[in-house]
Protein backbone atom coordinates (compact mmCIF):
# COMPACT_ATOMS: atom_id res chain seq x y z
CA UNK A 1 0.00 0.00 0.00
CA UNK A 2 3.05 2.28 0.96
CA UNK A 3 4.43 1.51 -2.29
CA UNK A 4 1.74 2.27 -4.33
CA UNK A 5 1.45 5.73 -2.81
CA UNK A 6 5.10 6.22 -3.28
CA UNK A 7 4.48 5.19 -6.98
CA UNK A 8 0.81 7.18 -7.47
CA UNK A 9 3.19 10.14 -6.26
CA UNK A 10 6.00 9.74 -8.62
CA UNK A 11 4.14 8.94 -11.48
CA UNK A 12 2.19 12.83 -10.38
CA UNK A 13 5.64 14.06 -9.99
CA UNK A 14 6.86 13.29 -13.78
CA UNK A 15 3.79 14.10 -15.23
CA UNK A 16 5.11 17.84 -14.06
CA UNK A 17 8.65 17.17 -15.97
CA UNK A 18 8.77 19.10 -19.33
CA UNK A 19 11.25 17.07 -20.76
CA UNK A 20 8.76 14.10 -20.62
CA UNK A 21 6.58 15.93 -23.24
CA UNK A 22 9.04 17.21 -25.38
CA UNK A 23 10.29 13.65 -25.64
CA UNK A 24 6.70 12.29 -26.07
CA UNK A 25 6.48 15.35 -28.83
CA UNK A 26 9.24 14.04 -30.64
CA UNK A 27 8.08 10.17 -30.83
CA UNK A 28 5.05 10.53 -32.33
CA UNK A 29 6.69 13.14 -34.80
CA UNK A 30 8.72 10.29 -35.49
CA UNK A 31 5.81 8.17 -36.31
CA UNK A 32 3.96 10.14 -38.24
CA UNK A 33 6.98 10.97 -40.40
CA UNK A 34 6.72 7.77 -41.58
CA UNK A 35 4.16 8.08 -43.49
CA UNK A 36 6.09 10.68 -45.26
CA UNK A 37 9.11 8.65 -45.92
CA UNK A 38 7.06 6.15 -46.87
CA UNK A 39 5.92 7.64 -50.11
CA UNK A 40 10.05 8.41 -51.01
CA UNK A 41 11.15 4.71 -50.52
CA UNK A 42 10.98 2.06 -53.05
CA UNK A 43 9.25 -1.22 -52.45
CA UNK A 44 8.15 -2.39 -49.11
CA UNK A 45 7.01 0.36 -47.22
CA UNK A 46 5.03 -0.90 -44.82
CA UNK A 47 8.82 -2.57 -43.27
CA UNK A 48 9.59 0.99 -43.27
CA UNK A 49 6.11 2.14 -41.71
CA UNK A 50 6.29 -0.43 -38.87
CA UNK A 51 10.49 0.36 -38.23
CA UNK A 52 9.97 3.54 -37.99
CA UNK A 53 7.13 3.20 -35.46
CA UNK A 54 8.99 0.64 -33.19
CA UNK A 55 12.39 2.14 -33.11
CA UNK A 56 10.73 5.38 -31.89
CA UNK A 57 9.02 3.95 -29.63
CA UNK A 58 11.84 2.08 -27.78
CA UNK A 59 14.45 4.72 -28.69
CA UNK A 60 12.38 7.35 -26.84
CA UNK A 61 11.05 4.84 -24.47
CA UNK A 62 15.11 4.78 -23.46
CA UNK A 63 15.41 8.18 -23.34
CA UNK A 64 12.43 8.60 -21.12
CA UNK A 65 13.54 5.70 -18.87
CA UNK A 66 17.13 7.32 -18.59
CA UNK A 67 16.10 10.88 -18.23
CA UNK A 68 13.66 10.71 -16.34
CA UNK A 69 14.65 7.49 -14.06
CA UNK A 70 18.14 9.23 -12.85
CA UNK A 71 16.77 12.12 -11.13
CA UNK A 72 14.52 9.30 -9.49
CA UNK A 73 16.51 9.32 -6.18
CA UNK A 74 19.32 12.33 -6.75
CA UNK A 75 16.60 14.79 -7.14
CA UNK A 76 15.61 13.97 -3.51
CA UNK A 77 18.49 14.00 -2.09
CA UNK A 78 19.26 17.58 -3.65
CA UNK A 79 15.99 19.09 -2.43
CA UNK A 80 16.59 17.66 1.21
CA UNK A 81 13.16 15.92 0.90
CA UNK A 82 14.50 12.68 0.96
CA UNK A 83 14.49 13.38 5.06
CA UNK A 84 11.23 13.31 5.29
CA UNK A 85 10.89 10.30 3.97
CA UNK A 86 13.60 8.27 5.29
CA UNK A 87 12.88 9.35 8.80
CA UNK A 88 9.70 7.98 8.78
CA UNK A 89 8.85 3.93 9.71
CA UNK A 90 9.15 3.17 5.87
CA UNK A 91 11.98 0.51 5.01
CA UNK A 92 14.32 2.03 2.40
CA UNK A 93 13.34 -0.35 0.21
CA UNK A 94 9.63 0.05 -0.05
CA UNK A 95 10.52 3.92 -0.91
CA UNK A 96 12.96 2.52 -3.90
CA UNK A 97 10.58 0.13 -5.17
CA UNK A 98 7.38 2.46 -5.02
CA UNK A 99 10.12 5.00 -6.94
CA UNK A 100 10.51 2.13 -9.36
CA UNK A 101 7.01 1.23 -10.23
CA UNK A 102 5.84 4.62 -9.88
CA UNK A 103 8.37 5.13 -13.01
CA UNK A 104 7.14 2.35 -14.66
CA UNK A 105 3.78 3.44 -14.79
CA UNK A 106 5.05 7.03 -16.35
CA UNK A 107 6.99 5.10 -18.64
CA UNK A 108 4.04 2.42 -19.65
CA UNK A 109 1.42 5.67 -19.96
CA UNK A 110 3.79 7.37 -22.29
CA UNK A 111 4.36 3.93 -23.95
CA UNK A 112 0.29 3.78 -24.60
CA UNK A 113 0.14 7.18 -25.78
CA UNK A 114 3.46 6.25 -28.57
CA UNK A 115 1.24 2.76 -29.15
CA UNK A 116 -1.83 4.95 -30.02
CA UNK A 117 -0.13 6.77 -32.08
CA UNK A 118 1.31 3.84 -33.96
CA UNK A 119 -1.57 1.84 -34.47
CA UNK A 120 -3.33 4.57 -35.74
CA UNK A 121 -0.05 5.33 -38.78
CA UNK A 122 -0.49 1.66 -39.36
CA UNK A 123 -4.43 1.20 -39.88
CA UNK A 124 -4.14 4.63 -41.62
CA UNK A 125 -1.71 3.19 -43.92
CA UNK A 126 -3.16 -0.35 -44.00
CA UNK A 127 -0.42 -1.96 -42.63
CA UNK A 128 -1.64 -5.30 -41.06
CA UNK A 129 -1.29 -5.29 -37.49
CA UNK A 130 -0.31 -8.73 -36.68
CA UNK A 131 0.34 -10.33 -33.14
CA UNK A 132 4.01 -10.16 -33.51
CA UNK A 133 3.71 -6.58 -32.88
CA UNK A 134 2.15 -6.75 -29.77
CA UNK A 135 4.57 -8.97 -29.25
CA UNK A 136 7.52 -7.04 -30.10
CA UNK A 137 5.82 -3.84 -27.92
CA UNK A 138 6.06 -5.68 -24.94
CA UNK A 139 9.17 -6.61 -25.10
CA UNK A 140 9.92 -3.30 -25.79
CA UNK A 141 8.54 -2.59 -22.17
CA UNK A 142 10.54 -4.88 -20.78
CA UNK A 143 13.32 -3.67 -22.16
CA UNK A 144 12.41 -0.49 -20.88
CA UNK A 145 11.76 -1.56 -17.31
CA UNK A 146 15.04 -3.32 -17.23
CA UNK A 147 17.14 0.39 -18.45
CA UNK A 148 14.67 1.96 -15.61
CA UNK A 149 16.11 -0.60 -12.98
CA UNK A 150 19.70 0.78 -14.18
CA UNK A 151 18.84 4.30 -14.08
CA UNK A 152 17.65 3.62 -10.50
CA UNK A 153 20.15 1.32 -9.40
CA UNK A 154 22.87 4.38 -10.86
CA UNK A 155 20.82 6.79 -9.13
CA UNK A 156 21.38 5.41 -5.52
CA UNK A 157 24.76 6.30 -5.09
CA UNK A 158 25.54 8.65 -7.84
CA UNK A 159 24.72 11.82 -9.20
CA UNK A 160 22.35 12.65 -12.28
CA UNK A 161 24.89 13.51 -14.61
CA UNK A 162 26.65 10.53 -13.57
CA UNK A 163 23.93 7.81 -13.71
CA UNK A 164 23.03 9.14 -17.15
CA UNK A 165 26.11 8.84 -18.46
CA UNK A 166 26.73 5.16 -16.69
CA UNK A 167 22.82 3.89 -17.80
CA UNK A 168 23.39 5.17 -21.12
CA UNK A 169 26.38 3.15 -21.09
CA UNK A 170 24.79 -0.20 -19.95
CA UNK A 171 21.97 0.09 -22.73
CA UNK A 172 25.18 0.67 -25.14
CA UNK A 173 27.00 -2.43 -23.78
CA UNK A 174 23.51 -4.32 -23.38
CA UNK A 175 23.22 -4.57 -27.03
CA UNK A 176 26.83 -5.32 -28.04
CA UNK A 177 27.01 -7.80 -24.82
CA UNK A 178 26.06 -10.89 -27.86
CA UNK A 179 29.88 -9.91 -29.57
CA UNK A 180 31.26 -10.64 -26.36
CA UNK A 181 30.16 -14.49 -26.40
CA UNK A 182 31.90 -14.24 -30.25
CA UNK A 183 35.23 -12.95 -29.14
CA UNK A 184 35.05 -15.34 -26.36
CA UNK A 185 34.89 -18.34 -28.72
CA UNK A 186 38.46 -16.84 -30.40
CA UNK A 187 39.91 -17.15 -26.52
CA UNK A 188 41.63 -19.65 -24.69
CA UNK A 189 39.82 -21.93 -22.10
CA UNK A 190 40.51 -19.96 -18.80
CA UNK A 191 39.82 -15.88 -20.29
CA UNK A 192 36.74 -17.96 -22.28
CA UNK A 193 35.53 -18.30 -18.73
CA UNK A 194 35.70 -14.77 -17.75
CA UNK A 195 34.33 -13.77 -20.75
CA UNK A 196 31.80 -15.85 -20.45
CA UNK A 197 30.83 -14.91 -17.09
CA UNK A 198 31.23 -10.93 -17.91
CA UNK A 199 28.44 -11.32 -20.89
CA UNK A 200 26.00 -13.70 -18.59
CA UNK A 201 26.35 -10.94 -15.58
CA UNK A 202 25.86 -8.11 -18.52
CA UNK A 203 22.07 -7.69 -19.41
CA UNK A 204 21.43 -8.69 -23.19
CA UNK A 205 19.09 -6.51 -24.01
CA UNK A 206 19.58 -7.74 -27.66
CA UNK A 207 16.74 -10.45 -26.46
CA UNK A 208 14.10 -8.11 -25.68
CA UNK A 209 14.51 -6.82 -29.60
CA UNK A 210 11.64 -8.20 -31.85
CA UNK A 211 11.51 -5.55 -34.49
CA UNK A 212 13.35 -8.02 -36.69
CA UNK A 213 10.79 -10.74 -36.05
CA UNK A 214 8.13 -8.18 -37.07
CA UNK A 215 9.13 -6.83 -40.41
CA UNK A 216 10.84 -10.15 -41.44
CA UNK A 217 7.98 -11.98 -40.43
CA UNK A 218 9.99 -14.53 -38.61
CA UNK A 219 7.34 -16.50 -36.03
CA UNK A 220 8.41 -15.79 -31.81
CA UNK A 221 7.04 -18.84 -30.11
CA UNK A 222 5.33 -18.21 -27.00
CA UNK A 223 7.71 -20.41 -25.13
CA UNK A 224 10.84 -18.25 -26.26
CA UNK A 225 8.13 -15.11 -25.02
CA UNK A 226 7.74 -16.87 -21.81
CA UNK A 227 11.36 -17.19 -21.03
CA UNK A 228 12.78 -13.62 -22.55
CA UNK A 229 9.83 -12.15 -19.83
CA UNK A 230 11.16 -13.94 -17.19
CA UNK A 231 14.69 -13.12 -18.32
CA UNK A 232 13.43 -9.24 -18.47
CA UNK A 233 11.50 -9.32 -15.18
CA UNK A 234 14.16 -11.34 -13.26
CA UNK A 235 17.05 -9.45 -14.42
CA UNK A 236 15.25 -6.45 -12.94
CA UNK A 237 14.55 -7.71 -10.27
CA UNK A 238 18.15 -8.50 -9.37
CA UNK A 239 19.67 -4.89 -10.35
CA UNK A 240 16.59 -3.11 -7.68
CA UNK A 241 17.65 -5.13 -5.08
CA UNK A 242 21.08 -4.32 -5.70
CA UNK A 243 19.99 -0.83 -5.29
CA UNK A 244 17.97 -1.31 -2.42
CA UNK A 245 21.19 -2.80 -0.57
CA UNK A 246 22.96 0.10 -1.52
CA UNK A 247 19.97 2.48 -0.52
CA UNK A 248 19.97 0.87 2.67
CA UNK A 249 23.59 1.20 3.52
CA UNK A 250 23.60 5.35 2.01
CA UNK A 251 24.27 8.22 4.77
CA UNK A 252 22.54 11.14 3.84
CA UNK A 253 24.04 14.43 4.41
CA UNK B 1 17.00 58.72 -2.54
CA UNK B 2 15.56 62.92 -3.25
CA UNK B 3 13.84 63.74 -6.60
CA UNK B 4 17.10 65.60 -7.23
CA UNK B 5 19.19 62.97 -7.91
CA UNK B 6 20.26 61.38 -11.54
CA UNK B 7 18.10 58.15 -10.69
CA UNK B 8 14.97 60.51 -10.42
CA UNK B 9 12.19 58.80 -12.47
CA UNK B 10 11.32 62.34 -14.08
CA UNK B 11 14.71 62.69 -15.02
CA UNK B 12 15.14 59.28 -16.46
CA UNK B 13 12.15 59.41 -18.52
CA UNK B 14 13.18 62.58 -19.88
CA UNK B 15 16.82 61.33 -20.50
CA UNK B 16 15.72 58.50 -22.31
CA UNK B 17 13.19 60.07 -24.64
CA UNK B 18 16.22 62.57 -25.46
CA UNK B 19 18.50 59.66 -26.05
CA UNK B 20 16.00 57.76 -28.39
CA UNK B 21 15.16 60.58 -30.22
CA UNK B 22 19.00 61.35 -30.96
CA UNK B 23 20.05 58.22 -31.14
CA UNK B 24 23.04 58.41 -29.31
CA UNK B 25 24.13 61.37 -26.68
CA UNK B 26 27.25 61.94 -24.77
CA UNK B 27 26.92 62.02 -21.25
CA UNK B 28 29.39 63.81 -19.88
CA UNK B 29 30.36 63.21 -15.40
CA UNK B 30 32.82 65.02 -13.53
CA UNK B 31 34.89 61.77 -13.76
CA UNK B 32 34.47 60.72 -16.85
CA UNK B 33 32.46 60.77 -20.14
CA UNK B 34 31.13 58.17 -21.91
CA UNK B 35 28.84 57.24 -25.52
CA UNK B 36 25.22 56.34 -25.01
CA UNK B 37 23.76 54.26 -27.79
CA UNK B 38 19.79 54.28 -27.58
CA UNK B 39 17.99 51.50 -26.88
CA UNK B 40 16.36 52.03 -30.45
CA UNK B 41 19.53 52.31 -32.28
CA UNK B 42 20.85 49.18 -30.63
CA UNK B 43 17.63 46.99 -32.00
CA UNK B 44 18.28 48.38 -35.50
CA UNK B 45 21.72 47.34 -34.93
CA UNK B 46 21.38 44.02 -34.23
CA UNK B 47 18.37 43.39 -36.44
CA UNK B 48 20.79 44.36 -39.42
CA UNK B 49 23.60 42.02 -38.02
CA UNK B 50 20.52 39.87 -38.21
CA UNK B 51 19.76 40.05 -41.52
CA UNK B 52 23.59 40.10 -42.88
CA UNK B 53 24.55 37.09 -41.00
CA UNK B 54 21.88 34.98 -42.02
CA UNK B 55 21.92 36.27 -45.88
CA UNK B 56 25.90 35.69 -45.67
CA UNK B 57 25.07 31.74 -44.70
CA UNK B 58 22.60 31.01 -46.52
CA UNK B 59 24.60 32.25 -49.81
CA UNK B 60 27.87 30.42 -48.76
CA UNK B 61 25.45 27.13 -48.01
CA UNK B 62 24.24 28.21 -51.89
CA UNK B 63 27.82 28.14 -52.67
CA UNK B 64 28.78 24.93 -51.35
CA UNK B 65 25.45 23.37 -52.65
CA UNK B 66 26.41 24.58 -56.26
CA UNK B 67 29.93 23.27 -56.20
CA UNK B 68 29.29 20.16 -54.86
CA UNK B 69 25.89 19.73 -57.12
CA UNK B 70 24.06 17.83 -54.94
CA UNK B 71 23.90 14.74 -55.90
CA UNK B 72 27.83 14.08 -55.83
CA UNK B 73 27.20 14.54 -51.98
CA UNK B 74 24.49 11.65 -51.98
CA UNK B 75 26.80 9.68 -53.49
CA UNK B 76 29.70 10.87 -51.76
CA UNK B 77 27.91 9.61 -48.61
CA UNK B 78 27.03 6.01 -50.46
CA UNK B 79 31.21 5.71 -50.90
CA UNK B 80 31.88 7.06 -47.62
CA UNK B 81 29.54 3.82 -45.77
CA UNK B 82 31.65 2.51 -43.50
CA UNK B 83 31.16 -1.45 -43.76
CA UNK B 84 28.68 -3.43 -42.57
CA UNK B 85 30.33 -4.99 -39.95
CA UNK B 86 31.32 -2.34 -38.50
CA UNK B 87 28.23 -0.22 -38.93
CA UNK B 88 26.06 -3.48 -37.63
CA UNK B 89 27.69 -2.80 -34.33
CA UNK B 90 27.00 0.85 -33.86
CA UNK B 91 23.30 0.68 -34.51
CA UNK B 92 22.54 -0.67 -31.46
CA UNK B 93 19.57 -3.31 -32.26
CA UNK B 94 18.31 -0.99 -34.59
CA UNK B 95 19.40 -2.70 -37.98
CA UNK B 96 16.67 -2.63 -40.03
CA UNK B 97 15.63 0.92 -39.23
CA UNK B 98 19.54 1.78 -40.31
CA UNK B 99 18.89 -0.54 -43.59
CA UNK B 100 15.46 1.10 -43.57
CA UNK B 101 17.30 4.70 -43.91
CA UNK B 102 20.08 3.57 -46.04
CA UNK B 103 17.92 2.33 -48.54
CA UNK B 104 16.25 5.61 -48.92
CA UNK B 105 19.28 7.27 -49.50
CA UNK B 106 19.99 4.62 -52.37
CA UNK B 107 16.63 4.98 -53.95
CA UNK B 108 17.28 8.90 -53.69
CA UNK B 109 20.56 8.42 -55.63
CA UNK B 110 18.66 6.25 -57.83
CA UNK B 111 16.10 8.98 -59.20
CA UNK B 112 18.10 10.66 -60.40
CA UNK B 113 18.64 11.19 -64.23
CA UNK B 114 22.01 10.71 -64.87
CA UNK B 115 24.02 7.92 -63.22
CA UNK B 116 27.11 7.34 -64.46
CA UNK B 117 28.91 4.13 -64.63
CA UNK B 118 31.70 4.38 -62.09
CA UNK B 119 28.95 5.50 -59.21
CA UNK B 120 27.42 1.83 -59.87
CA UNK B 121 30.65 0.43 -57.97
CA UNK B 122 29.36 2.90 -55.04
CA UNK B 123 25.63 1.55 -55.76
CA UNK B 124 27.17 -2.21 -55.04
CA UNK B 125 28.82 -1.62 -52.08
CA UNK B 126 25.49 0.78 -50.59
CA UNK B 127 23.45 -2.21 -51.59
CA UNK B 128 26.23 -4.55 -49.84
CA UNK B 129 26.32 -2.66 -46.72
CA UNK B 130 22.38 -2.55 -46.15
CA UNK B 131 22.53 -5.98 -46.64
CA UNK B 132 25.14 -6.73 -44.22
CA UNK B 133 23.38 -4.94 -41.82
CA UNK B 134 20.18 -6.40 -42.37
CA UNK B 135 20.97 -9.98 -44.30
CA UNK B 136 17.01 -10.75 -44.47
CA UNK B 137 16.01 -7.53 -46.74
CA UNK B 138 14.84 -9.19 -49.20
CA UNK B 139 13.13 -6.26 -51.34
CA UNK B 140 16.92 -4.82 -51.33
CA UNK B 141 18.64 -7.85 -52.96
CA UNK B 142 15.69 -8.03 -55.93
CA UNK B 143 15.72 -4.33 -56.42
CA UNK B 144 19.24 -4.06 -55.98
CA UNK B 145 20.14 -7.13 -58.21
CA UNK B 146 18.25 -5.57 -61.13
CA UNK B 147 19.13 -2.48 -61.00
CA UNK B 148 22.48 -3.73 -61.22
CA UNK B 149 21.62 -6.01 -64.04
CA UNK B 150 19.20 -3.92 -66.20
CA UNK B 151 20.01 -0.48 -65.14
CA UNK B 152 23.99 -0.60 -64.84
CA UNK B 153 24.85 -3.69 -66.92
CA UNK B 154 27.26 -5.14 -64.07
CA UNK B 155 25.54 -9.06 -64.03
CA UNK B 156 28.31 -10.16 -62.21
CA UNK B 157 27.92 -7.40 -59.34
CA UNK B 158 24.15 -7.89 -59.61
CA UNK B 159 24.72 -11.89 -59.02
CA UNK B 160 27.11 -11.14 -56.11
CA UNK B 161 24.90 -9.72 -54.38
CA UNK B 162 21.99 -12.23 -55.07
CA UNK B 163 24.11 -14.88 -54.21
CA UNK B 164 25.09 -13.15 -50.38
CA UNK B 165 21.32 -13.22 -50.41
CA UNK B 166 20.33 -16.75 -51.09
CA UNK B 167 22.08 -18.24 -47.56
CA UNK B 168 20.14 -16.04 -45.12
CA UNK B 169 16.50 -15.93 -46.89
CA UNK B 170 16.58 -19.69 -47.44
CA UNK B 171 12.61 -19.06 -47.80
CA UNK B 172 12.42 -16.41 -50.57
CA UNK B 173 11.96 -17.49 -54.13
CA UNK B 174 12.40 -14.29 -55.27
CA UNK B 175 16.17 -14.13 -55.07
CA UNK B 176 16.67 -17.72 -57.15
CA UNK B 177 13.98 -16.43 -59.52
CA UNK B 178 15.94 -13.53 -59.96
CA UNK B 179 19.48 -15.25 -60.07
CA UNK B 180 17.56 -17.62 -62.73
CA UNK B 181 17.07 -14.50 -65.10
CA UNK B 182 20.27 -13.22 -64.61
CA UNK B 183 21.96 -16.55 -65.84
CA UNK B 184 19.18 -17.09 -68.40
CA UNK B 185 18.91 -13.21 -70.10
CA UNK B 186 22.15 -12.08 -69.64
CA UNK B 187 24.38 -14.81 -69.37
CA UNK B 188 23.32 -17.71 -71.52
CA UNK B 189 23.73 -20.15 -69.00
CA UNK B 190 20.23 -22.39 -69.10
CA UNK B 191 21.46 -24.83 -66.88
CA UNK B 192 22.41 -23.30 -64.22
CA UNK B 193 19.51 -20.78 -64.55
CA UNK B 194 17.37 -23.54 -64.96
CA UNK B 195 18.48 -25.29 -61.29
CA UNK B 196 18.07 -21.67 -59.85
CA UNK B 197 14.52 -22.18 -61.42
CA UNK B 198 14.33 -25.21 -60.05
CA UNK B 199 15.38 -23.93 -56.57
CA UNK B 200 12.99 -21.51 -56.47
CA UNK B 201 10.53 -23.59 -57.67
CA UNK B 202 11.29 -25.69 -54.57
CA UNK B 203 9.76 -22.79 -52.09
CA UNK B 204 6.56 -23.88 -50.52
CA UNK B 205 3.48 -21.74 -50.29
CA UNK B 206 1.49 -19.72 -52.48
CA UNK B 207 1.92 -16.64 -54.77
CA UNK B 208 3.61 -13.94 -53.56
CA UNK B 209 4.66 -15.91 -50.69
CA UNK B 210 5.54 -19.03 -52.85
CA UNK B 211 6.70 -18.70 -56.38
CA UNK B 212 4.00 -18.13 -59.27
CA UNK B 213 2.72 -21.12 -60.51
CA UNK B 214 4.86 -21.40 -63.70
CA UNK B 215 8.15 -21.45 -61.81
CA UNK B 216 8.18 -25.12 -61.99
CA UNK B 217 7.09 -25.39 -65.37
CA UNK B 218 9.72 -22.86 -66.90
CA UNK B 219 12.43 -24.34 -64.59
CA UNK B 220 11.58 -28.15 -66.20
CA UNK B 221 11.53 -26.17 -69.50
CA UNK B 222 14.80 -24.55 -69.01
CA UNK B 223 16.80 -27.92 -68.06
CA UNK B 224 15.56 -29.20 -71.68
CA UNK B 225 15.15 -26.77 -74.18
CA UNK B 226 16.65 -23.89 -72.77
CA UNK B 227 17.44 -22.05 -76.39
CA UNK B 228 13.38 -21.91 -77.42
CA UNK B 229 12.59 -18.90 -78.19
CA UNK B 230 9.19 -20.37 -76.69
CA UNK B 231 10.72 -20.82 -73.16
CA UNK B 232 12.32 -17.32 -73.56
CA UNK B 233 9.10 -15.90 -74.37
CA UNK B 234 7.75 -17.84 -71.27
CA UNK B 235 10.15 -16.48 -69.38
CA UNK B 236 10.08 -12.78 -70.23
CA UNK B 237 6.22 -12.61 -69.62
CA UNK B 238 6.69 -14.18 -66.14
CA UNK B 239 9.20 -11.66 -65.30
CA UNK B 240 6.63 -8.64 -66.65
CA UNK B 241 4.21 -10.20 -64.81
CA UNK B 242 6.13 -9.30 -61.42
CA UNK B 243 7.58 -6.34 -62.44
CA UNK B 244 5.97 -2.45 -61.40
CA UNK B 245 9.11 -0.24 -62.22
CA UNK B 246 8.58 1.16 -65.61
CA UNK B 247 11.69 1.31 -67.09
CA UNK B 248 12.29 -2.31 -66.32
CA UNK B 249 8.71 -3.38 -67.61
CA UNK B 250 9.82 -1.20 -71.27
CA UNK B 251 12.74 -3.21 -71.16
CA UNK B 252 11.34 -6.06 -71.07
CA UNK B 253 8.69 -5.58 -73.51
CA UNK B 254 11.08 -4.28 -76.04
CA UNK B 255 12.79 -7.43 -75.06
CA UNK B 256 9.79 -9.97 -75.66
CA UNK B 257 9.01 -8.32 -79.16
CA UNK B 258 12.41 -8.82 -80.37
CA UNK B 259 12.14 -12.45 -79.59
CA UNK B 260 8.47 -13.07 -80.80
CA UNK B 261 9.71 -11.75 -83.84
CA UNK B 262 12.69 -14.55 -83.76
CA UNK B 263 9.85 -17.29 -82.85
CA UNK B 264 7.95 -16.11 -85.93
CA UNK B 265 11.22 -16.21 -87.85
CA UNK B 266 11.84 -19.69 -87.09
CA UNK B 267 8.39 -20.91 -87.16
CA UNK B 268 8.23 -19.46 -90.54
CA UNK B 269 10.97 -21.32 -91.63
CA UNK B 270 9.95 -24.85 -89.74
CA UNK B 271 6.63 -24.66 -91.90
CA UNK B 272 8.59 -24.27 -95.31
CA UNK B 273 10.78 -26.60 -94.81
CA UNK B 274 7.66 -29.29 -93.56
CA UNK B 275 6.48 -28.00 -97.17
CA UNK B 276 9.22 -28.46 -98.90
CA UNK B 277 9.34 -31.79 -98.00
CA UNK B 278 5.93 -33.15 -98.49
CA UNK B 279 5.65 -31.59 -102.00
CA UNK B 280 8.91 -31.53 -103.22
CA UNK B 281 9.81 -27.96 -103.65
CA UNK B 282 9.56 -24.95 -101.65
CA UNK B 283 6.79 -22.30 -101.59
CA UNK B 284 6.61 -19.52 -103.73
CA UNK B 285 5.42 -17.21 -100.97
CA UNK B 286 4.35 -17.13 -97.75
CA UNK B 287 0.71 -17.11 -98.51
CA UNK B 288 1.07 -20.60 -99.93
CA UNK B 289 1.47 -22.18 -96.29
CA UNK B 290 -1.36 -20.29 -95.16
CA UNK B 291 -3.48 -22.21 -99.13
CA UNK B 292 -1.46 -25.26 -97.42
CA UNK B 293 -3.27 -24.97 -94.18
CA UNK B 294 0.18 -25.11 -92.30
CA UNK B 295 -0.70 -21.60 -91.29
CA UNK B 296 -3.58 -20.01 -89.79
CA UNK B 297 -2.53 -16.97 -91.56
CA UNK B 298 1.17 -14.97 -91.49
CA UNK B 299 2.18 -13.75 -88.07
CA UNK B 300 2.31 -10.38 -88.18
CA UNK B 301 5.68 -8.60 -87.58
CA UNK B 302 6.03 -7.25 -83.91
CA UNK B 303 7.79 -4.02 -85.06
CA UNK B 304 5.02 -3.25 -87.60
CA UNK B 305 6.93 -4.61 -90.85
CA UNK B 306 6.32 -7.42 -93.43
CA UNK B 307 8.46 -10.91 -93.37
CA UNK B 308 10.05 -11.09 -96.40
CA UNK B 309 10.50 -14.92 -97.56
CA UNK B 310 13.61 -15.54 -100.18
CA UNK B 311 11.99 -18.78 -102.39
CA UNK B 312 15.39 -19.66 -103.50
CA UNK B 313 17.19 -19.88 -99.88
CA UNK B 314 13.98 -21.07 -97.53
CA UNK B 315 14.65 -17.97 -95.26
CA UNK B 316 12.71 -15.81 -94.11
CA UNK B 317 13.81 -11.97 -92.78
CA UNK B 318 12.17 -9.44 -91.00
CA UNK B 319 11.72 -6.25 -92.92
CA UNK B 320 12.50 -4.20 -89.62
CA UNK B 321 15.62 -6.54 -88.23
CA UNK B 322 18.14 -7.76 -90.94
CA UNK B 323 20.08 -9.80 -87.88
CA UNK B 324 18.78 -13.41 -86.63
CA UNK B 325 19.21 -13.34 -82.65
CA UNK B 326 21.92 -16.44 -82.40
CA UNK B 327 20.89 -17.57 -78.57
CA UNK B 328 17.38 -18.41 -79.66
CA UNK B 329 18.25 -20.45 -82.97
CA UNK B 330 17.21 -24.02 -81.85
CA UNK B 331 20.47 -25.75 -81.49
CA UNK B 332 19.50 -29.05 -80.74
CA UNK B 333 16.55 -31.44 -82.10
CA UNK B 334 15.06 -31.26 -78.43
CA UNK B 335 14.15 -27.54 -79.27
CA UNK B 336 11.44 -28.21 -82.00
CA UNK B 337 9.56 -31.46 -80.85
CA UNK B 338 8.07 -29.03 -79.00
CA UNK B 339 7.05 -28.43 -75.34
CA UNK B 340 8.36 -31.80 -73.24
CA UNK B 341 5.12 -31.85 -70.74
Amino acid sequence: MRILSIAINTFRENLREKLLYNLLFFALLMIGSSILLSRITLGDYHRLILDLGLASINLFGVLIAIFVGIGLVSKEVDRKTIYTIVSKPIPRYEFLLGKYCGLVITLFANTVVMVVGLLIVLQVMDVPITSLVFKSLALIFLELMVITAVAVLFSTFTSATLSAIFTLAVYVIGHLSGDLKEFARKLDDVSQMAVNAIYYTLPNLDRFNLKGHVIHHLDFGMADMALTLAYGLTYAAFLLLLASVIFQRRDFQ
Amino acid sequence: MSGQGLQSPDRLVYYQKFVSRNLTTRYDHPVMSFKVISARRRYLLSFLALVLLLGASLSTQYLLEQRSHGRATKLEQLRLLPKGEILRPALLGYHQLGADLLWLRVVQVLGDRVVRDKDYEWLYHALDVITTVDPKYVYAYEAGGVVLAELAGRVDLSNRLLEKGLAPNTSSWQIPFRLGFNHFFHLGDHSRAAEYMAQAARIPGLFPIGPPHYTARLASRLYVQGKNPEVALEFLEAMLDQTTDELLREKLQRRIRRISLERDLQMLEQQIRQYADSRGRRPASLMELVLAGLLPGIPSEPYGGDYLYDSKTGKVMSSTHDERMGVYVPADSLATRGDIE
